[in-house]
């Protein structure tokens, strides 16, 4: 009698932990395939910190023909990796309800190289470089930036399909990438130090690497969504400053070409050049967002003819409601991250 | 039911179903805009797609009056010399079958002026059928008469012109048919690798801009133009062969 | 037989194809001046061949031919094939102006000679006409006005009648033979049609089977015009049976 009853608790107590650890399956989705600049994410899946945080996270990667973009509002991402804002402005200008929750880059690693020793060792130098390979994506959002405010011409561009040979073959010849990463490769392949024009130094002022959700997701299951963004920020933190062996190793699994040596090398660009944990982070924790850069950095986009004024709803942009917590500071401390 | 009236109430009944689907399932722009939206923004966007429009137009027919004359001249070449034809056919197969895809990026980069780039595209898939087809014609004139010509003393000159050129007439006017879609297709196609390069650009180009920008209705608004040039170059080149070939041909005296 | 501008002669001619097809052995032949003479044979026995050799349009391997196309008459000699041969893309006026065209004849200056030889043929309102709007015989009709729409000195014809129906081939009959007499052009009229060629030719050439020689030669003699009742009178009757007697031994290869 006393046995069964003892049973039953049992098996109910064993159902009610199971249910307030069941996973919720979730998808999150990159804009390139795996590399340094997602540590955080994989980080997060490797060491077990999603689990923890009673998350079932699927990573899909992009790349260079993927276009992950349409799934989040067509409902079949749960979350999603942008470059940086203008995405998002032209999400709220064209009616599609998604939201920005976090920003895991304070800069936007976006930058122009070039060959050294052609004389383009000053920004203002490139703007007349006979040669600009670039991306679509690029064509179409920050080159136009460049085109207004810093004088740049679509006859010099070029489709960049990246692949670093035609810019290797031509040492007057410039084209996009990463800061963090590019110059890695072409040191590898064509064995020289190129020069990095970052476009943050230059007045492209947005955040990078944005976490974006249904704004639906946000109203209806708002915990979900903290406990994303806040396993995220740990990821993040634990892949700067602590150890990175099975992120890394989960990185090249998902991306062979990927080697060990260039991930470190671009981790350690990605500390020196302050692109994660800088300027708001440091004092409110990675992920960081103000309504103020936000404006500004909309302003800036007016200013180089990308919008009219007041043609986005900079309220439905991002929301601040899930950053800005010091979440993942007292880790960063005992890891005596520096 | 008259048979021009047939077609036009089919579309019709199409685009109405398509404004009713968005209304009633209430998909949103960004997904799939009404008719109603895409008229609309066309409206709008009238004087920028326009000249992107002249552009792809351009294009398309600079091509396409480069394939001719290029096809023409070389299959005049071919038919003349069986050595040059077998020796260098290949080559054009080889132009053919090269996914235009894969080595527009390559022309692109490696062509000075992206204008040149984008007709040297739309041409190397336009040509083939021209080159081909009026190959064929070339062959095809009739032994008697080719006889009869002999017999009477022809010129050169004058079995080209009064002979072998008419003959070829049906079958380079079949490969034109041809080559007019394809060229549309190739230009297109270069322009999407090319996107944003050069001084002027074309509409696929804009279609690619508005998908990155997700101004799908813009896209769509591009596209309709897009598929109207394919259509007027399709009833074009019908309309010509008709005149051509009309009161003697029997493709078209069907 | 006069030896004029318009007359062939073939002697002991041989012709050999490149894949090494012995079409014609031996072949002599002459067609005087004004002459009309059928060469019978058949399927395959070279008749065409000796056609294309008296055109210029062939060689032979050895013999000689001797004829006006060969003596440097550009439009001395006309052709009629056994298809009309008509160019698709042109109407009448433009096919039967070709040959004069080719010559160097503007269109204004062409323009009466072409008119009334389609008229003569029985096509003078069918000058705009596009050859895929008539019937064979029509077509048949415009194929011999370009021919003679030249005035040429000899006809060649490769059985131009063969493909027709009973009743308009028998008109076209009638119809040559009145062309004929008008203008006493030299003919060699290739057939293999025996009643044919009794009652067009004054010569029937009997062919044998390939390589082909001339078997036999048989006379009709009956003066023209020859009309309608020819055909069932004796003369006609004995002269058939004479030629295909000697057809018969030539395609079992001994002489009548």
């Amino acid at each position: 009698m006393v046995a069964l009853r003892i049973a039953t608790l049992a098996v109910l107590a064993t159902c009610l932990v199971s249910a307030a650890h069941a996973q919720d399956k979730v998808t999150f989705a990159t804009n390139w395939k795996a590399e340094a600049a997602h540590g955080g994410f994989y980080q997060a899946v490797a060491d077990g910190t999603y689990k923890k945080y009673g998350l079932d996270v699927t990573i899909l990667p992009g790349g260079p023909q993927v276009n992950n973009r349409p799934l989040l509002p067509a409902g079949r991402i749960d979350f999603l990796m942008t470059g940086n804002l203008l995405h998002s402005f032209d999400n709220v200008k064209n009616g599609v309800p998604t939201i920005v929750v976090a920003a895991m880059f304070q800069k936007d690693p976006q930058a122009l190289i070039a060959h050294p020793g052609q004389g383009y060792e000053k920004f203002e130098a490139l703007r007349n470089a006979p040669v600009a390979f670039i991306a679509k994506d690029g064509q179409f959002t920050w080159w136009q930036w460049l085109k207004v405010t810093h004088g740049f011409r679509d006859e010099v561009l070029r489709p960049y399909n990246y692949n670093l040979g035609p810019f290797l073959a031509n040492p007057k010849a410039i084209q996009q990438g990463y800061s963090i990463a590019e110059p890695i490769y072409v040191e590898d392949q064509g064995k020289f130090k190129p020069v990095v024009h970052l476009l943050a130094d230059h007045g492209f002022s947005t955040y990078s690497t944005l976490i974006e959700a249904r704004a639906e997701t946000i109203k209806t299951k708002p915990d979900l969504v903290q406990r994303f963004v806040d396993a995220s920020i740990l990821g993040w933190v634990h892949y700067l400053y602590g150890s990175r062996q099975v992120a890394n190793a989960l990185m090249i699994r998902q991306n062979p070409e990927m080697t060990e040596a260039e991930i470190e090398a671009s981790v350690a660009l990605m500390k020196s050049q302050g692109i994660v944990d800088s300027g708001e982070a440091l004092a409110s924790g990675i992920g960081a967002m103000s309504a103020d850069r936000i404006k500004d950095f909309y302003g800036q986009m007016v200013k180089a003819g990308l919008y009219k004024d007041g043609e986005v709803d900079l309220s439905k942009v991002a929301t601040l409601q899930f950053i800005n917590k010091r979440v993942g500071m007292d880790v960063k401390a005992q890891l005596g991250g520096k | 039911m008259s048979p021009r009236l047939l077609p036009a109430l089919t579309l019709a009944a199409l685009v109405l179903g398509w404004e009713a689907l968005v209304r009633l399932a209430h998909i949103p722009a960004y997904t799939l805009p009404a008719p109603s939206l895409v008229a609309q923004t066309l409206w709008q966007n009238f004087p920028s797609l326009a000249s992107s429009w002249w552009f792809t137009l351009k294009i398309t027919f600079g091509a396409l009056a480069l394939a001719c004359a290029g096809g023409v001249a070389i299959a005049a070449v071919f038919a003349l010399s069986r050595r040059i034809e077998l020796a260098f056919f290949p080559v054009a197969v080889l132009l053919q079958v090269t996914p235009i895809v894969a080595i527009a990026p390559l022309i692109l980069i490696y062509v000075e002026s992206t204008t040149a780039a984008l007709l040297l595209c739309a041409w190397i898939v336009a040509f083939f059928p021209i080159l081909s087809n009026t190959v064929l014609g070339l062959r095809a004139a009739d032994p008697n008469l080719r006889d009869l010509f002999h017999l009477y003393g022809a010129t050169p000159w004058q079995r080209l012109r009064l002979l072998l050129m008419p003959s070829a007439l049906p079958y380079f006017l079949a490969g034109l048919k041809i080559s007019g879609g394809l060229s549309l297709i190739g230009a297109v196609t270069a322009e999407m690798v090319a996107g944003a390069a050069g001084r002027e650009t074309g509409l696929a180009s804009r279609i690619l801009e508005a998908s990155f920008r997700t101004e799908t209705p813009k896209m769509f608004a591009a596209l309709a133009l897009l598929v109207a040039t394919g259509v007027l170059i399709f009833w074009t080149f019908n309309a010509l062969s008709r005149r051509l070939l009309g009161p003697w041909h029997a493709s078209e005296r069907l | 037989m006069s030896a004029g501008a318009g007359h062939i002669t073939l002697q002991q001619v041989e012709k050999r194809f490149a894949e090494g097809l012995l079409a014609l052995r031996d072949v002599s032949l002459r067609v005087g001046e004004g002459e009309f003479v059928a060469l019978l044979g058949p399927s395959g026995c070279g008749k065409s061949t000796v056609l294309r050799l008296v055109a210029g349009l062939d060689t032979p391997t050895h013999g000689t031919v001797d004829a006006p196309a060969l003596r440097g008459g550009g439009t001395s000699t006309a052709f009629v094939f056994q298809e009309p041969t008509l160019m698709p893309w042109a109407n009448l006026f433009d096919n039967v102006w070709l040959p004069l065209r080719l010559a160097g004849v503007s269109r204004a200056q062409a323009d009466e000679s072409v008119r009334t030889m389609l008229g003569s043929v029985g096509l003078g309102d069918f000058e705009q006409a596009y050859p895929a709007e008539l019937s064979g015989g029509m077509k048949m009709r415009a194929s011999i006005a370009r021919a003679l729409v030249t005035q040429p000195r000899v006809l060649l014809m490769d059985e131009p009648f063969a493909a027709l129906d009973e009743i308009t081939r028998s008109r076209l009959n009638a119809d040559l033979l009145a062309w004929w007499t008008l203008r006493r052009l030299s003919v060699l009229f290739v057939t293999h049609s025996v009643y044919e060629a009794v009652f067009l030719s004054q010569r029937v050439l009997v062919m044998s089977p390939r390589p082909g020689r001339v078997m036999a030669e048989v006379v009709v003699d009956q003066p023209y015009p020859r009309d309608p009742a020819f055909r069932t009178s004796a003369a006609y009757v004995s002269a058939c049976r004479e030629v295909s007697d000697s057809l018969e031994a030539a395609m079992s290869g001994t002489r009548p």
